[in-house]
């Protein structure tokens, strides 16, 4: 009669098959792995410095597959520092959300947008701080706020939403025409950025000093595309840059500037306030 | 005296050595057992989740709202499968062991490989079909959704030029709904199922339900990390020879589940080929082709 193997027997005999099976699925693996990378179906390891600043649960659900989880969470606790306008806390937990998933657009415009615009606009307003403090914060928050939207574009290269996030800081907080331009400019052709961004590019190269002439050929380009280009704001642009440049009479534009779609609503039987006539 | 005449002792029916309907019949009474231990429940919890995380406020956009509410959904998805796939395996042995339904099987022409294939197949069948229900859910959440936050972009044409609504429902239906989320949940049930084939191995030594249930998160949890943490023991210790062995020893007992998290970049939004889809399912096929076998070396000539 054929006797039962002995539990340590089994063991040993268990522990050779999975080393037998685990030599052999070692390199098919890793070949898997560097096509699921590739693809970006997965996600980079977090950086050293973001595991290290997270809670034990966050990093236990992180090392357990519960990534998008753990993140979802930690953008609820950041949503619960702005309510409680504590910028360095929210710049932490988005470094941990942004290290979790530097795939997901919508964390790195949201960290821009918090510390460049909201962080920004409370050192503004907070008169319990020093003037000097509040510059100096000021300053510091808008930085941060443009080193987080470099970043993120790094990671995600044919982002619109992190650059239109990152033009408005230069353009509401730091007046700075010359980069919003620029960003503007970067804008251009990207999937998703929206049509403005053509004109505004021109608008803030106009604002740039020593660019006024390519700011004009640019827009000029941009009115003669015809009727739906004859917007007030860029024919106002235009006139402006005539004057600055001295553009001789013959060569100046004269245009009937075209109707936005409330405008248009609004004619003929419309009151002003939207009031219709019958 | 002629032996083959009596009825009693004529000649035992031929068996055959390996039958689909015996494994199916298991796998049938596994999903009976499991259906009566109320797993379906969970289904009404996970819908009452997404429907809070719907109506969360806090996202600055449609689209973020609409990726959170993505994320949620498939992360809740895939936790339930590995976590159910590993106590409803841990334990199925032992209750058949405590109802004496076991001694019942075994005591008729069934083989133990089959009763294993039966019981994984049974618990599979389950997941794969919680998996298939709450994709419907969340689909239909995510569709909901992403209908009325159109419906509001549209709403806006008397301050919008046209083309500006179209950027934004652009926007919208990329962070939406997409086909390929379907791959997400397979992913989900790949894991679940690597999950499940390493619980039976593991059911099969262990003296009880909650040693199983804890050796195998903790080998679940090892198998998802040890990728991840590899470079930062190497890194801590600068390359030692001892940790580097004590990786590779690991890396190869322990599966790498972190490979069947491509889930999360499906959600995120990466396309998935078939190609990688083919080896997932390959390899996944030789885990559990692997695992069975090994545990009939302990379950093949277990007493009970």
């Amino acid at each position: 009669m054929k006797r039962p193997l002995s539990q340590v027997t089994k063991i040993v005999l268990v522990a050779l098959a999975l080393s037998a099976f685990g030599l052999l699925r070692a390199p098919w693996e890793d070949a898997i792995r560097d096509d699921l990378v590739e693809n970006q179906l997965l996600l980079p390891p977090p950086a050293e410095s973001a595991i290290e600043q997270m809670s034990q649960s966050a990093l236990m659900g992180t090392l357990g597959g519960l990534r998008t989880l753990v993140s979802t969470f930690l953008v609820l606790e950041g949503f619960d520092h702005f309510s409680l306008k504590d910028w360095e806390e929210l710049r932490n937990t988005y470094q941990i959300v942004t290290s979790l998933e530097p795939r997901d657009e919508n964390h790195w415009r949201d960290i821009v947008w918090h510390l460049g615009i909201n962080a920004t606009a409370n050192m503004e307003l907070d008169k319990s701080l020093p003037e000097f403090e509040r510059k100096r914060r000021f300053q510091q928050y808008a930085l941060e706020a443009i080193d987080f939207a470099e970043r993120g574009i790094q990671q995600v290269p044919e982002s619109a939403i992190i650059r239109q996030q990152l033009a408005e800081v230069y353009r509401e907080k730091l007046k700075d025409n010359c980069k919003t331009a620029e960003v503007y400019g970067d804008l251009i052709g990207l999937p998703g950025a929206p049509e403005y961004v053509r004109r505004f590019h021109g608008y803030f190269l106009a604002r740039c000093p020593g660019r006024e002439q390519e700011a004009y050929d640019y827009l000029m380009a941009l009115f003669r595309e015809g009727p739906s280009q004859h917007l007030p704001t860029l024919i106002k642009e235009i006139q402006k840059l005539e004057e600055l440049l001295e553009i001789p009479s013959p060569e100046r534009i004269r245009a009937v500037p075209r109707q936005s779609p409330a405008q248009r609503r609004a004619s003929k039987n419309t009151l002003p306030g939207g009031i219709v006539i019958p | 005296m002629n032996e083959s005449a009596s009825p009693l002792q004529s000649p035992a029916r031929r068996v055959a050595a390996f039958s689909l309907s015996r494994i199916s019949t298991i796998a049938m009474s596994t999903v009976t057992q499991l259906v009566r231990m109320k797993t379906f429940y969970f289904l009404l919890a996970f819908a009452l989740l997404l429907f809070a995380v719907g109506n969360f406020n806090f996202a600055s956009s449609p689209a973020q709202a609409l990726s959170t509410l993505k994320k949620v959904s498939f992360g809740a998805m895939d936790l339930f499968a590995w976590l159910f796939a590993i106590v409803a395996t841990a334990l199925l042995i032992p209750r058949d062991i405590e109802d004496r339904t076991l001694y019942t099987i075994l005591s008729k022409p069934v083989r133990r490989i089959e009763y294993l294939l039966g019981k994984l197949g049974g618990v599979l069948i389950v997941i794969a079909i919680s998996l298939a229900v709450m994709f419907v859910i969340c689909s239909f959440m995510i569709i909901w959704q992403q209908l009325g936050y159109i419906a509001a972009e549209y709403d806006t044409r008397d301050i919008r030029t046209e083309q500006e609504i179209l950027a934004s429902v652009t926007l919208i239906e990329n962070a939406g709904f997409r086909g390929e989320l379907i791959y997400a949940a397979y992913a989900s049930f790949l894991k679940s199922a690597v999950v499940a084939s390493v619980t039976i191995l593991l059911s099969t030594f262990a003296s009880s339900s909650l040693f199983t249930i804890i050796i195998s998160i903790l080998v679940f949890l090892v198998g998802h990390a040890h990728t991840m943490a590899t470079n930062f023991w190497l890194q801590e210790t600068d390359n030692s020879l001892v940790v580097q062995m004590v990786l590779k020893v690991v890396k190869i007992l322990i599966p790498n589940f972190q490979l069947f998290s491509f889930s999360e970049g499906i959600v995120q939004g990466a396309s998935v080929a078939s190609g990688v889809l083919l080896q997932m399912s390959g390899i996944t096929a030789a885990y559990l082709f692997v695992f069975l076998l090994i545990s009939l070396i302990s379950f093949g000539d277990k007493e009970f």
